[in-house]
């Protein structure tokens, strides 16, 4: 497994647990008043913390194991899997943007309106990233 | 699984280069060694650039490294 593949596992666990945790721990009773809305704001706080400590440290932890690997550039069948992760998270940011609207229509606001756009990057970003990780074992 | 329509000795080469290593080949042609795996195992297509730095290495022409195994339909 190349080093850029064990990165993306690091990557795809911690973005599970921060933003897990995130979406289980919010109150979602007052999602649609301004308080829903602040909490969410302030709840993004913890969640980074949960998200990029294991990410960073994990990225250095190997980067500190194999440091040949982790100075290599990305080479031409990286870079494709890397396009094409990035082409499939295009498809979920579109249907969210779309909910978003959707949701605002009909009257649900502020919380809402931040969960819905938070999960549609979160989902977008687990896509590109499970993406790449399913091209890395198919080999392409 | 999608194969490439074409066949390499890549494996074969590299044992008579001196039992060269996948991570060896991959530093010359400036790829990974995972790339190296995945056109040995016909599951990559290389880019021309790469596949003739491929047989440059091993001092051979492009059509003994690489042979063509499908239909030109």
């Amino acid at each position: 497994m190349s080093f850029r593949e064990k990165i993306h596992w690091v990557a795809f666990f911690s973005l599970i647990m921060g933003f897990g945790w995130y979406f289980v721990s919010y109150p979602w009773a007052v999602a649609n008043t301004r308080a829903g809305m602040l909490t969410s704001v302030w709840m993004l706080l913890p969640t980074t913390i949960i998200f990029l400590v294991p990410m960073v440290a994990g990225t250095a932890w190997l980067a500190i194991r194999t440091p040949k690997e982790a100075n290599l550039k990305e080479d031409e069948r990286e870079k494709t899997i890397h396009l094409k992760g990035t082409h499939a998270a295009y498809y979920p940011l579109v249907l969210g943007i779309w909910a978003n609207v959707f949701a605002l229509i009909n009257g649900l606001n502020y919380g809402w309106s931040v969960n819905i756009l938070m999960a549609t990057l979160v989902s977008a970003e687990l896509i590109r990233v499970a993406a790449q990780l399913y091209f890395y074992r198919r080999g392409y | 699984m999608a194969r490439t329509p074409f066949t390499n000795d890549i494996k074969t080469l590299r044992f008579f280069a001196g039992e060269m290593t996948q991570g060896d080949l991959g530093d010359r042609v400036g790829v990974t060694r995972q790339t190296i795996a995945a056109i040995e195992q016909g599951k990559y297509s290389p880019s021309l650039e790469v596949a003739f730095r491929i047989a440059q290495i091993f001092g051979k022409p492009l059509e003994e490294v690489f042979q063509w195994s499908g239909d030109f339909d």
